[in-house]
């Protein structure tokens, strides 16, 4: 059968090359040093808005002091970019919590819905994509970029309801995409084919020895349809040996068994969950990343930080002092999820490139609100920590109220993707934010 | 090799009729027979004049006479064509007694099928299973014994609740819906009463396919729904968020035509919800997006049904029926997906497969039980101890996690031979081997509870214990998807894809309608097969249709249909079973005419059983090249005027003319053109007798009373339930099944219980008293 036809056939069949090297190879291996280096980009996300006053530096520029919040980063103070002065401007349906979710990353208004919040218009999904799916079909389409999975969406005690509360990346208008919160559901997509493929190794000896048993029982006549079978067989064994000698460039991280998915879980999942990341990351199955700690409005009950109150109830009494210490607290642990994550991209050298692959990769901290007590949806707290193209890092700026769909302008320019207007194009006015120093 | 191909290809065609020219060389010197010999002397003659180009065996010459000469002209009709055609180069040369001995010869000695029987003894070959085979296998392999009855028709169970959580408290509706299309607009339906918390409505039960492929699901509304299909705990479109504009939610699902699948369809309204509405449609395999019928649906939860997503290279279909003799990488990387898939929802459901929880004491123990069942069910036969310690027991045993365990298992088990392979037991067949050709004929699938229960207990060995087991599996809704099988091949249903018209010159010929013709077309073919008398004769002589308004309406046929397909009876002038089905007329039709060619073809082929070579020369039928106002079959008489054409369509054109009095759509008329219509013309059978056809009823008149026609029928059926060549199962069995259709009334179904009895016991032995 010559190429052609081959092809042809396996289109009328319809099989297509994304499902066939599932059983022969490993896709995408990325042994090779890559044309120009790999750039990823991370969104980290956690709910309930901030506490200003321990949040934002005092000073702009490079000479700024840290706050409270951000102290589990001073390692990075160098490698980071903290924006204020970032507004989602995006109003319409829905309460804040829900805009400033469903909003965050698409930067476009929602669907008029059934979906009753605090205030507001009931509203539904967004109604459009958002800006890390954006960027991660940009970068499927082109051969040099292109990854197994393009993007993976990790999720930290997400509850399993699917609303405009819950999601932030979107496919597209109304298609909003579940992140996977089970740590050994997200070992299963990366790694999942490597198990199949030893399991199968594993009998296929039994399979050749059947076959050959079996030859035994029929005419002469019958036996060479078997014959070929055999050599078929054999034919697989090898190629999934040759694969087997392709080691991954990171050998999959070992999971603790049966943690399962509940609050008191919360930090042993988020480590898991960014070992899984970073370890996606090492072996370039994708090239962006979702990392979404509970949801907008999460509650979660930091039992392990003494604090016995659910977040979000705790986030609406932020003026009390007793209260927001606590919520520092809170978000001094997020902010010890980034360090754990930056640390590990920090201390894990670029794969077949230079530098390590926090050079190459920018993670974007974010909130669903500026603050708690007031659902502001201005200040949003972005902090980019990392490196990417466009961006100087180890500064503190205080911007000019500016719509955050420019930021996610300069994120995709960042990455190749010269977007531009994304999400409403009316608030995409002065193009992307330029975030090079001077 | 190359002759054993050769081979499949005479017995496996729908009638093994080939219409063959003969090239004879020309003599070297005179005709050899002795000055003394009264006699011609047949081989010699052959020897001498034909040879040359069609080889000593009549096996052809490259370059000269390619094709094998084989056929089922008479020897009659072969003396007669060599006295006028033979040899090529001097026509004449060789005619009367001469002609006569050399056709006798060739005749019986290569030409006819008898010859060939004889020369090329046929056997029964092994055979992997098809892709129909190892979808519909792995389905069944995790059927339970007992499945819930489901009766299509009534549409879904429905219960309301006046707001839109779901208490039992706030029950207030309980009934049945025909189909799910409901606009409430901005007011409560009256069931619901006041409230202000909304409302909400629950439908359950079970959707049925016709027809096997995928179903895109499409649910409409402007509120709050789930639909969960052929899984429970997946939804398989989740829209519990809404948008007051309207949403068009659409997943598509891969399902096996005939069965039975839950169906379970959520819908709220918020009190926020300015409107209410939801629809619930789909869009099958072959038809238009559709509001899903009250025949589709029914208001009793069937069982759910695991189908395999891999997709297959497509099987050997080179003699007519898909069948499975060769293997490929394609197909072995496949079969390993399925494996693989299958492996993995094992691992998934092992608590629900094995009756058992990962903490039970004897969680092993019943794992291992399962196990050994689903081996041997896959296996379709008991396992030897051997066969569970290689088979069940080591993979078991060889990975540190039980769900690894479990899986290596089912890979070991669904990439076997013993699996993937029909009649491997080979030399001698026992119980199981008759159990499988038994369920493999009639279902393409695995043996059911009982069929194994008979194997087991030695109630498969006469003659009348395989018939009853094949009476009592027609029952089975299976036995119906396999009669659909081959009733769309025989139509050639299975390759109709665009059946699409100029729309300017017919308007209204919309998807819709083509995807409602193609249920009519169903509906009839079950309705004649699946009653008693399952009389083949009406499949072509019945003048009732099966209609809607939407045909009725396009068709001008005045009746009281209803938006559900009802019988009507139309003028049995015009219409005369399924070859004047409009699905048929229009799918032999080009996008602007009739086309007398390819209908022709079909009813050659298909409906009178002759065969057909492929045309020597091709030339495409442009309607551009005649000059205007020619009619249709002046145009196709003008085309196909060459001798060389002639051999095929001075049979293919009298039979394409008789369906000119209908249009590209399937219409009856009386004019193309504004000229009248003449369907009439005089049809050559195959021994040379010439009949006058009138129309479309005269063609189907003609086939039912014809031995070719019935013995295409057969053969045709035959290759689809057995899959292996008629002749490896005696000499006589076309000829015995034959008087046995004759003598039942031409009961379909009695001949499919012949067909498989012949399959399961290997030859037609005991078979004459199969029909009472």
């Amino acid at each position: 059968m010559n190429a052609l036809h081959r092809r042809t056939f396996l289109k009328q069949a319809g099989l297509s090359a994304a499902t066939l090297p599932f059983i022969t190879g490993l896709p995408s291996l990325g042994l090779a040093a890559p044309a120009r280096p790999r750039q990823r980009l991370v969104f980290m996300f956690s709910p309930n808005g901030t506490i200003p006053a321990a949040y934002w530096p005092d000073a702009t520029g490079t000479d700024f002091q840290l706050k409270e919040i951000m102290t589990p980063l001073a390692a990075f103070k160098d490698r980071m970019l903290v924006l204020n002065g970032v507004h989602n401007k995006v109003r319409g349906d829905g309460d804040s919590h829900m805009r400033g979710m469903s909003c965050l990353l698409t930067g476009i208004e929602l669907f008029p819905g059934n979906i009753m919040g605090g205030g507001g218009a009931p509203a539904g999904w967004a109604s459009g994509i958002s800006i890390d799916q954006e960027i991660k079909n940009y970068l499927q389409s082109k051969d040099d970029t292109r990854t197994r999975f393009g993007s993976l969406e990790f999720g930290v005690g997400v509850t399993d309801r699917a609303d405009p509360w819950t999601r932030m990346s979107y496919a597209g208008a109304n298609k909003p995409i579940a992140p996977i919160s089970d740590p050994y559901q997200m070992y299963e997509k990366l790694y999942g084919q490597m198990k199949d493929k030893e399991n199968l190794q594993s009998v296929l000896d039994t399979v050749k020895g059947d076959l050959q048993k079996v030859g035994k029982l029929i005419s002469a006549q019958d036996r060479r349809l078997l014959e070929e079978h055999q050599a078929l067989v054999r034919q697989m064994e090898k190629e999934i040996a040759t694969a087997k000698d392709q080691k991954l460039r990171a050998t999959p991280p070992a999971l603790g068994e049966g943690v399962a998915d509940q609050n008191d879980n919360l930090p042993r999942l988020s480590r898991m969950q960014i070992d899984l990341l970073v370890n996606s990351f090492v072996n370039d199955m994708a090239r962006v990343a979702t990392l979404q700690f509970t949801k907008s409005v999460g509650g979660a009950r930091m039992n392990w930080l003494d604090i016995k109150e659910g977040h979000h109830a705790l986030s609406h009494e932020d003026k009390d002092e007793a209260v927001a210490a606590k919520l520092v607290k809170i978000n001094q642990w997020f902010a010890g999820e980034l360090a754990y994550l930056v640390q590990k991209l920090a201390s894990t050298p670029e794969p077949g490139g230079e530098g390590m692959m926090l050079d190459n990769t920018l993670i974007v901290w974010t909130n669903e609100l500026g603050r708690g007590s007031s659902h502001t949806l201005d200040n949003i707290p972005f902090l980019l920590v990392g490196g990417a193209p466009g961006f100087s890092m180890g500064r503190s700026l205080k911007l000019d109220k500016v719509a955050h769909n420019r930021l996610h302008l300069a994120l995709a320019h960042a990455m190749g993707h010269r977007l531009e207007t994304f999400g409403k194009a009316s608030l995409c006015e002065g193009g992307p934010l330029k975030l090079t120093a001077a | 090799m190359v002759a054993s191909k050769k081979c499949r290809w005479f017995v496996g065609l729908p009638s093994g009729l080939l219409l063959v020219s003969l090239w004879l060389t020309s003599p070297a010197s005179a005709a050899p027979f002795s000055l003394f010999s009264r006699k011609p002397d047949g081989p010699a003659i052959y020897k001498q004049q034909c040879a040359k180009c069609h080889g000593p065996a009549g096996q052809g010459v490259k370059g000269k006479y390619n094709d094998p000469l084989v056929g089922d002209w008479s020897t009659e009709k072969l003396t007669r064509y060599i006295a006028k055609t033979m040899p090529e180069d001097k026509p004449g040369s060789c005619t009367g007694p001469n002609a006569d001995a050399v056709a006798r010869y060739i005749h019986d000695t290569f030409y006819s099928r008898a010859a060939q029987a004889k020369t090329q003894p046929a056997r029964v070959e092994l055979v992997r299973l098809t892709n129909r085979q190892h979808l519909l296998a792995v389905a069944d392999l995790f059927r339970a014994g007992e499945e819930p009855k489901v009766t299509s028709g009534k549409g879904l169970a429905a219960v309301g609740y006046k707001s839109r959580t779901i208490r039992r408290e706030d029950k207030a509706l309980e009934r049945n819906d025909g189909k799910i299309e409901f606009d409430f607009g901005k007011n409560r339906p009256q069931w619901a009463g006041e409230g202000t918390n909304g409302f909400a409505l629950n439908w359950t039960g079970s959707v049925l396919p016709d027809e096997s492929g995928d179903y895109e699901f499409v649910v409409k509304t402007a509120n709050g729904v789930r639909l969960w299909v052929n899984n429970d705990e997946q939804p398989l479109i989740d829209g519990s968020v809404s948008s007051f504009k309207g949403v068009e939610h659409t997943a598509t699902l891969r399902l096996i035509g005939g069965r039975a699948y839950p169906l379970r369809l959520e819908f709220f309204k918020t009190s926020r919800d300015p409107l209410a509405n939801v629809t619930l449609l789909w869009q099958p395999p072959h038809g238009a997006r559709q509001v899903i019928p009250a025949r589709n649906l029914a208001p009793e939860r069937a069982a759910t049904t695991f189908i395999i997503a891999t997709p297959f290279p497509a099987d050997d279909s080179s003699v007519g029926y898909e069948r499975g003799v060769s293997v490929s990488k394609e197909w072995d990387e496949a079969v390993t997906h399925v494996a693989i898939e299958v492996a993995t929802y094992v691992a998934k459901n092992l608590d629900r497969l094995t009756r058992s929880k990962a903490s039970d004491k004897d969680r092993a123990a019943k794992v291992e039980t399962f196990c050994a069942e689903l081996v041997a069910k896959a296996f379709r036969r008991p396992l030897t101890d051997e066969q569970k310690n290689l088979f069940v027991t080591l993979p078991l045993h060889s990975a540190a996690k039980p769900e690894d365990g479990v899986k290596r298992v089912v890979l070991l088990t669904l990439k076997s031979p013993r699996f993937l392979y029909l009649g491997i037991e080979g030399v001698q067949s026992d119980d199981f081997t008759i159990a499988e050709r038994l369920s493999f004929g009639l279902w393409d699938s695995l043996p059911d509870a009982a069929l194994t229960k008979a194997a087991v207990e030695g109630k498969l060995r006469t003659r009348e214990q395989v018939t009853e087991q094949a009476r009592r599996m027609l029952a089975d809704a299976r036995t119906r998807g396999k009669m659909q099988y081959f009733l769309h091949h025989w139509l050639q249903m299975n390759h109709i894809e665009d059946l699409t018209k100029d729309p300017s010159l017919f308007p209204g010929f919309t998807p819709e309608i083509i995807s409602d013709l193609r249920t009519s077309l169903n509906l009839f073919l079950d309705d004649v097969v699946w009653t008693e008398s399952s009389d083949y004769r009406r499949l072509l002589l019945e003048d009732d249709f099966f209609v809607n308004t939407r045909l009725a309406q396009f068709y001008g046929i005045t009746s009281n249909a209803t938006e559900d397909f009802v019988r009507v009876q139309l003028d049995p002038k015009q219409r005369s079973g399924v070859i004047t089905h409009p699905y048929l007329l229009a799918a032999f039709s080009y996008n602007k005419s009739s086309s007398p060619i390819h209908r022709g073809v079909f009813l050659t082929r298909n409906i009178v059983g002759r065969a057909l070579r492929p045309p020597p020369i091709a030339v495409a039928f442009k309607d551009g090249d005649f000059k205007p106002g020619m009619s249709m079959r002046e145009k196709i008489t003008e085309l196909t005027r060459s001798q060389a054409c002639q051999s095929c369509h001075s049979v293919i054109n009298p039979l394409g003319f008789s369906l000119e009095n209908f249009d590209a759509v399937g219409r009856f008329r009386d004019k193309d053109d504004n000229r009248p219509i003449n369907a009439a013309a005089d049809y050559t059978t195959d021994d040379g007798g010439i009949v006058r056809l009138k129309g479309a009823r005269d063609v189907a008149e003609f086939a039912v009373k014809s031995e070719h026609a019935h013995n295409a029928f057969i053969e045709q059926l035959f290759s689809q339930v057995v899959k292996q060549p008629m002749p490896a199962y005696g000499p006589d069995v076309l000829n015995q099944l034959r008087l046995s259709f004759v003598q039942s009334g031409y009961n379909v179904q009695k001949l499919l219980v012949d067909i498989v009895t012949v399959s399961a016991l290997q030859g037609t032995a005991k078979l004459a008293s199969t029909t009472k």
